[in-house]
Parts: structure tokens; C-alpha cells; sequence
């Protein structure tokens, strides 16, 4: 933790994901439209966070430590930290797992490979997964799935993701920053993703790129 | 006078209280020898330093068919002592619900130096290389949280690891590293061709020609000491109409990868039969026949196999008996290597080789 300037007392912060479809929060086994115009309904969604960096004017603040969010599980979603900042008015985080976690061998907590965000055969974290079903998809149950994950050049599916909004004053008790997730941007984005030409990316390589280039920008900060 | 005893007492009561409370944990480290003029391992010991406690709970884990989805199929089902840990007289292993695996099982020995796992080179951390086996529907098809649990229900297995580790904690961390800590240790460096290196044997005639061949013709890939360099390379095998195993090209989606294998090991080549991926090579003369008759085509065929290697029937059988040499009988028959409890049911107690260099 690096602070210029005086040092505060420590307040609670929260980071709220919130994950929607459009404008609609997200629930499992509701039917959306993607950019593609399919219909389509989702069963898990999945993302790792870390590298989190909080910033006012003056100060910066990074955070250790790894989260998986998790629609099925509300508590996965906040994230409590301890700052020293008075103020926040940006923050910053990796979406993934850095490179350096993918290459030393098995990790703890959210990155133990039993969370079912890894590849065994080809070591590796799956940053993020969107998975559920669409009746364009060519699949058995017509199951779309998406498992996005690479490390190496070429292949990195991490995305910095930078966020800014009005400064949250810790004077008074308001401490909680809400961000939001659209999976609809998976589909649309720098890239057209239809399910019924890619219903399914298990690998790294360029699909999973093309995704994370679209998951880059699904994350923003929630009007109060 | 008085007063000096009661310094003194005061000062014994001290010194134990000062060694009691820096005393170490009870474990007991093992050192891990690199043998004279082998290069420098690639494994990071500082992260997972050895123990006798962890060695054993690795060795348990290894030879435990818990850690299969049911029961039969432990990490030594396909990697057998007797073989050098790879299948014995099995081109492709056998998995659960009576399926084949996609490869054959590679021989375990020298684990240390080897810095990428699988014949694609998939894994890319010895504590990794566990979870596929033990997650692949063909071979032991269990979830690693259901190992973990049935770990965590297992008296026995938590006094281990609080052994190890130092508490109960049971993750899938700590099983791997564990497992690591076993197989690490699986050192090969005792055959006959060992002992000649270090002046303490000699060759027979056979033997003695036979390297010279072999360091004429099969030492750009099968390097020592390990013979292997870890490379990748399509030695023209014609890809299995069944299988269609491209190799290291699944890792790294270039097409210039495509039917590259790790080379692999020669150490214990008489143990690890059938050869090359797939298996498809039952005898050591078949290997070679198809090098002296091969004239592969295709793009990323090696350039030092692109005709063949040509061997004369005289050639072969020096080659034959240079590479017997290569039998590590000490390392199969080692009994810290087999499964737990095998010491006790051993008629005389052996040298453990980890204590003697």
C-alpha cells in the first residue's frame, strides 16, 4: 500500500458488482436479446477481480488479493477493503488473474482450481465464463458456453478495466461504490459475437480474445 | 552461595523457556541431491521445500484410488514402478468406466528438470500436472473438490497434513504440493550407464559401441544427462485416423506445432514400453525400424529426421544394448518409492538413496 501525503484513519470501503442485461438486472434462466437479435437464457456468470487500485486527486492505493464474482452467490459480489483514502473518485482493477498466478503452480482461496475457473490440461485460469442456452445454438440442449481464458502473448484475456465517477466522501457515511456488469456487451462490443456461429469458446486463442475484448467494456459505475 | 543457585535455577528455567518456544516444527526436511554434472533443477524447492511428512502424505496420495471418481484408479495405477511409473505393456492406459486414454502414460523419474508436463507440454508446473489425470473423464473422472473432500473426511489424512503443513488445512494447494514432494524425489541416476559416468563400472563391447552410435545419431533430442531437451518435434509419425492427435499444436494453436511431441526421456527405455505418444511402438526395434525406413513428409517434421536416421541390423543391436544400460533397477526396486507401508514387508532394510550422496 503506497500513500503520498498524510495518512488517514482506515475507513471501510464496499465494491458492489451488480450484474445486469442491458438495463434489466441479471437472473438466471430469463430470457435476454443479444446484438445478434438471439434469444438467449443464462445459467452461470462468473468473473475474476484483483489488482484493485482506488485513486482520488492526489493518492493512489492498491489492494491484494483475488475475487471471484459470482451471479449464483450474492456475497461473492461485495467486496470489502480497508482504505486510508478520504476520498475515492476512480478506481481501477484487473479483470482476471495476472500471468504471474497462472505459471506458479497451484494457488488458495478464489484461485483454488476446485472453483472450476481452470484448465488442467492446458495450465490456465478462466478470467471469466458466461454460460446458458439458445435455441440458435448447435449444441446438445442447444448450451452456449463461454470459458475465456489465455495468459500468454497473443492469447491475454486479463483486461485493465478504469473507472471514474463523482468522489465518494468518506466524511459522511456513504461507502459503497456500485459497479455494474452488462453481459450483453459480451455479444456486442468491438466484436460481433452470435451464439449460433460460436455457441462455444473452451480454449485460449481468438475467440477468447474477441470475447475479451468485448467484456473490456461491460463494466460501469452505477448512478446513485 | 545462595544466591548464585538461584541465579542459576532462574537461568535454566529461562534457557528452556527460550528453546521451548524456538523450537521447530517436527518436520523433517530432505535434501534434495542434484547428482555430479546434471544441470540445475527447474522445480522451485523454496516454495515447497521437502519433508520426510510431506513426502509420505504425497506417497499415500499417489498410491490412494480415493482420489478417482471410483476408487480404482490411483495416479499409480497407471504409473507403475516396475515400468519406471509409466503403464507396463500398455500403448494407451486404461480410465474409469472402461475407457482408453488418449496417450500413452510417460515414465516418472527426473521430474525436477522438466519444465513443462504432458506430451504437448500442456501443464505448465509440476504441482499442476495432477489435476488433469484426476479430472479427465478417461482417466480418473473426479471433481477436485470431491478429492478434497473425501480427503477432508479422512482421519488418517488430516493428521498427515497437519504433519506436513503444520494444521488441518486440506486444499487443493497443499494435496499438490504434496504430490510434488513424492514425485520430485523420483530420481533416477542409478543404472548401469550411471555408474559407468562416475568410474565405478564399465561397459561390455555392445554397450561400449552402442554409445558411440547413439551419440552419433540420437543425441540431438535424447541429450544427457536426462536424454531428453524437453524440445517438441514431429519425428513423421503419420497422424492416428482414430485419435487425431495434432500435440503440442492443441497448446499452441500454430500450425507449425502440428504433430509435435515432447521428446521423450530414454532413461529406463527397456521398462516404458510401448513407445512414442500414442504407443503405437510395442519393441524397441520397432522404434527403430521406423526411423531407418521413415521419409516423412510434411511441413514441421524435423529437419534432423527428414529422411529417416539410418541404422544398419549391426547398428541396432549396439543401440539395443546401450540403451538396457539405461535400466535404473535401483530406482524400481526402491521402497520408499513403493506403496506406503511396503518397508515393513520387506525382508532386509535397504539404503535409502537420498541419504547416501
Amino acid at each position: 500500500m503506497v500513500l503520498s501525503g498524510a495518512t488517514f484513519a482506515q475507513h471501510s470501503i464496499s465494491i458492489k458488482f451488480e450484474n445486469y442485461a442491458g438495463t434489466e438486472l441479471l437472473h438466471v434462466q430469463q430470457t435476454y436479446i443479444n446484438g445478434a437479435g438471439e434469444q438467449f437464457t443464462v445459467r452461470n456468470f462468473r468473473y475474476y477481480i484483483s489488482n484493485i487500485v482506488l485513486k482520488n486527486k492526489l493518492q493512489s492505493e492498491t489492494h491484494e488479493g483475488y475475487f471471484l464474482i459470482d451471479q449464483s452467490d450474492d456475497a461473492s459480489k461485495e467486496i470489502i477493503l480497508q482504505t486510508n483514502l478520504d476520498s475515492v473518485s476512480a478506481i481501477q482493477f484487473l479483470l482476471g488473474v495476472d500471468s504471474l498466478r497462472n505459471v506458479t503452480g497451484v494457488q488458495t482461496g478464489a484461485l483454488d482450481p476446485a472453483m472450476d475457473m481452470y484448465w488442467t490440461w492446458n495450465t490456465g485460469y478462466v478470467m471469466a465464463k458466461l454460460e446458458g442456452s439458445s435455441t440458435g445454438a448447435n449444441t446438445p440442449r442447444h448450451i452456449f458456453s463461454y470459458h475465456v481464458g489465455g495468459y500468454k502473448e497473443g492469447e491475454q484475456t486479463t483486461r485493465n478495466i478504469k473507472l471514474s465517477f463523482n468522489t465518494v466522501d468518506f466524511v459522511r457515511p456513504k461507502k459503497i461504490i456500485y459497479i455494474s456488469a452488462d453481459i450483453l456487451k459480451w455479444f456486442d462490443g468491438k466484436n460481433k459475437i452470435s451464439i449460433a456461429a460460436t455457441p462455444l469458446c473452451h480454449e485460449p486463442g481468438k475467440l477468447a480474445v474477441m470475447l475479451a475484448d468485448n467484456y473490456a467494456a461491460m463494466f460501469s459505475m452505477q448512478k446513485e | 552461595m545462595k544466591w548464585i543457585s538461584t541465579i542459576l535455577f532462574v537461568a535454566l528455567i529461562l534457557l528452556v523457556a527460550i528453546s521451548w518456544h524456538d523450537r521447530k516444527p517436527a518436520v523433517h526436511s530432505i535434501s534434495f541431491t542434484v547428482p555430479k554434472g546434471w544441470p540445475q533443477p527447474v522445480y522451485d524447492f523454496k516454495s515447497n521445500p521437502i519433508t520426510e511428512e510431506g513426502f509420505q502424505l504425497g506417497r499415500k496420495l499417489f498410491y490412494d484410488g480415493r482420489l478417482s471418481k471410483d476408487g480404482n484408479f490411483a495416479c499409480a495405477s497407471c504409473h507403475q514402478q516396475f515400468a519406471a511409473f509409466a503403464t507396463y505393456d500398455h500403448e494407451l492406459s486404461h480410465g474409469n468406466n472402461n475407457s482408453f486414454t488418449r496417450r500413452n502414460a510417460p515414465a516418472l523419474f527426473n521430474l525436477a528438470w522438466q519444465p513443462e508436463f504432458m506430451w504437448d507440454g500442456g501443464i505448465n508446473h509440476l504441482d499442476a500436472q495432477p489435476l488433469a489425470p484426476i479430472t479427465d473423464t478417461n482417466e480418473m473422472a473426479e471433481t477436485i473438490g470431491n478429492v478434497i473432500s473425501k480427503l477432508k473426511a479422512d482421519t488418517g489424512y488430516r493428521r498427515m497434513f497437519k504433519a506436513a503443513f503444520g494444521d488441518e488445512t486440506i486444499n487443493t494447494q497443499r494435496m499438490t504440493k504434496a504430490i510434488s514432494q513424492f514425485v520430485v524425489m523420483l530420481v533416477s541416476n542409478n543404472s548401469k550407464y550411471d555408474r559407468v559416468k562416475r568410474g565405478e563400472d564399465s561397459f561390455n563391447l555392445p554397450q561400449r559401441l552402442g554409445y558411440q552410435i547413439f551419440q552419433k545419431k540420437c543425441i540431438g533430442c535424447h541429450t544427457e544427462p536426462l536424454f531428453t531437451d524437453y524440445s517438441y518435434r514431429n519425428i513423421g509419425l503419420p497422424e492416428d485416423d482414430f485419435l487425431h492427435d495434432k500435440g503440442r499444436m492443441k497448446i499452441t494453436s500454430k500450425s507449425s506445432d502440428s504433430l509435435k511431441f515432447k521428446v521423450p526421456s530414454l532413461r529406463n527405455v527397456a521398462l516404458s514400453f510401448p513407445y512414442s505418444h500414442d504407443g503405437r511402438f510395442y519393441t524397441l526395434l520397432d522404434v527403430m525400424e521406423f526411423y531407418r525406413h521413415s521419409n516423412p513428409a510434411g511441413a514441421s517434421v524435423d529437419s534432423s529426421v527428414k529422411h529417416g536416421i539410418p541404422l544398419s541390423n549391426f547398428e541396432i543391436g549396439q543401440l539395443t544394448a546401450f540403451m538396457k544400460s539405461l535400466t535404473d533397477s535401483a530406482f524400481i526396486n526402491n521402497p520408499r518409492f513403493a506403496p506406503p507401508g511396503f518397508e515393513t514387508r520387506m525382508p532386509a532394510a535397504q539404503p535409502d538413496i537420498h541419504k547416501s550422496n
